[in-house]
């Protein structure tokens, strides 16, 4: 069985995969490797964990400007997130992923910390705004 | 956001790929800034150019766009870049070759490539009450609080965005109310120079953050003391707008500045102004091998100042200095002389450059001298530079000596 909840594209678009939950904030410039996808921000919740090809909830960006650039080359380098959900996007993340492409849905009806665990399978339609999920152990 | 059929338009990709994208970023951001409509606006600034923050990712981005067919359709200038087109200063050549590609692919969308951070002393001057989307913080407060026009801190992506479909979202400091004051400092102290004024901002961005200061006792400022204090406040804090009572336009007096509401005040002495010069210093020795003069870009006033002081003089054989201003400033400046004498005594008047965005650590110099609020309060993140921070006259006995201070 899969929950469905509803929610604000931000940037338009379609991904599905494995979700990451992260509860810190995320800055982009100075705190991960374009190369890789590896968060490299000391002692950060994410800290060398891979962002890429993952579902990424996070609460916002945080920190430099510049890092919608640093998005950006995540997306160019397929190194990123399929998609993002955030609790409230800001303008970084939400400039950033749409430059490179990259789906992007906040505001949920419920929180997704609630109901999104590491490991679940995630739909994300950011045209329409609706996040799927699928629990872990039915996937 | 209600949008107008035009923009409406825009977003569905009717104007092509690069104009919708730029239509996607402003609807997200006034969707998270809660604006109700999008404005016009009648000019543009880009920032954000330099090698250090596009990336060669970012540099591929803006060829797309380019080629995609994207132009501006408002005055769009172009902020400082990591290189002088003029001339070969030494810099590593892919660095060059990236910059100079990033540039183009802006010019190509129609854009000025004025590379610099002070558009304003070349022609591009936003007047009263006119909506505009700059980024460049110095330049954003600038045009705020001197020329009085409406901007938010914009990033590059967001100026570049507005710049194509001539729209930004109509929230922050293009709504009067969010224009008025936050909290007043005022100042008992006599501020001499531009050193000065830099300390200043640079002490009161660190309090007030995001707000509006409110200055009282700032007696017949220069344009380039103005400049600086902003560009310090910018930098040290993140503030869009000052109020300088009885100077700048939406000041007529204190209570102006803050629409009748109440307020705190801080007094600034002589004992605020040292510490603020104390927090921008962060050399460990005497020995300085870099100078460097112009952040924001020098006006043609500052560099006959330069020209004065090393008139006849040399730069040490240890030392580089280098001036920073635009190309616009420069051609002046040969024409009148002082670029002759500045390098006649051994410095360097750069065009489009400047210290923090562009590469002079390459170059393998550790400890620099300058009066700029701005490039102290940076140039240790950016370029890993120990700092001295003083008058311009501190900075070019600095130049002359091959160290800080007096002699020894």
């Amino acid at each position: 069985m899969s929950i469905k909840i509803k929610g604000r594209p931000i940037s338009k678009g379609y991904a599905e995969g494995t979700a990451l939950v992260c509860r810190e904030p995320i800055g982009f410039n100075f705190g991960v490797n374009v190369h890789n996808g590896i968060i490299t921000e000391y002692n950060h919740e994410l800290q060398n964990k891979s962002i890429k090809d993952k579902i990424l909830i996070f609460p916002h960006g945080k920190g430099s400007t510049g890092g919608s650039y640093v998005v950006y080359q995540l997306a160019r380098y397929k190194t990123g997130p399929r998609a993002i959900i955030n609790l409230n996007t800001e303008v970084i993340i939400a400039i950033g992923a749409i430059m490179g492409g990259i789906p992007v849905v906040d505001n949920l009806e419920v929180n997704p910390f609630d109901v999104i665990s590491d490991g679940d399978y995630v739909k994300v339609d950011a045209v329409n705004g609706i996040v799927e999920v699928i629990k872990r152990n039915e996937v | 956001m209600i949008l107008t059929d035009e923009e409406k338009r825009m977003l569905e990709g009717e104007f092509g790929e690069p104009v919708q994208k730029a239509m996607e970023m402003l609807v997200a951001i006034g969707d998270i800034y809660g604006a109700e409509r999008m404005i016009p606006v009648k000019s543009a600034h880009i920032a954000g150019l330099s090698l250090k923050t596009h990336g060669t990712a970012g540099m591929e981005w803006a060829e797309e766009m380019a080629r995609n067919g994207a132009k501006v359709k408002v005055p769009t200038t172009l902020n400082v870049i990591g290189l002088d087109r003029s001339r070969d200063l030494g810099l590593p050549v892919d660095w060059c070759a990236n910059q100079l590609r990033i540039e183009r692919a802006y010019e190509c969308m129609g854009c000025y490539g004025t590379s610099s951070c002070v558009p304003y002393y070349s022609g591009f001057i936003p007047r009263l009450g006119e909506h505009i989307s700059w980024a460049e913080s110095s330049a954003v407060v600038f045009t705020n609080s001197v020329l009085g026009a409406r901007d938010n801190r914009e990033g590059g992506p967001s100026a570049w965005a507005s710049a194509l479909t001539g729209r930004t979202p109509c929230y922050g400091l293009h709504l009067d109310e969010n224009r008025k004051g936050d909290l007043l400092f005022k100042i008992e102290v006599d501020l001499r120079d531009i050193a000065d004024y830099g300390a200043l901002g640079s002490y009161v961005g660190r309090i007030v953050g995001t707000k509006i200061p409110v200055f009282e006792g700032i007696v017949n400022p220069s344009l380039e003391e103005l400049v600086y204090l902003g560009a310090a406040l910018a930098s040290s804090g993140a503030v869009a707008m000052f109020h300088v009572a009885g100077v700048t336009p939406e000041a007529q007096s204190v209570s102006d500045a803050f629409g009748g509401r109440p307020y705190d005040t801080v007094v600034i002495t002589a004992k605020e102004i040292e510490e603020g010069k104390e927090k921008l210093t962060s050399a460990r020795e005497r020995k300085v091998d870099y100078v460097a003069i112009g952040c924001p870009h020098c006006s043609i006033g500052q560099i006959r100042e330069v020209a004065e002081l090393i008139a006849g003089k040399k730069v040490n054989e240890n030392v580089t200095l280098w001036v920073h201003t635009s190309a616009a400033i420069k051609g002046l400046a040969g024409q009148l002389g002082y670029i002759r004498i500045i390098e006649e005594a051994g410095g360097v008047v750069t065009q489009d450059l400047c210290t923090v965005l562009g590469n002079p650590e390459a170059l393998g110099v550790k400890t620099l001298a300058t009066n700029s609020a701005k490039m102290a309060f940076y140039a240790p993140g950016s370029n890993g530079l120990g700092v001295w921070y003083g008058s311009v006259r501190q900075c070019i006995e600095a130049a002359i000596n091959g160290y800080w201070g007096p002699t020894v």
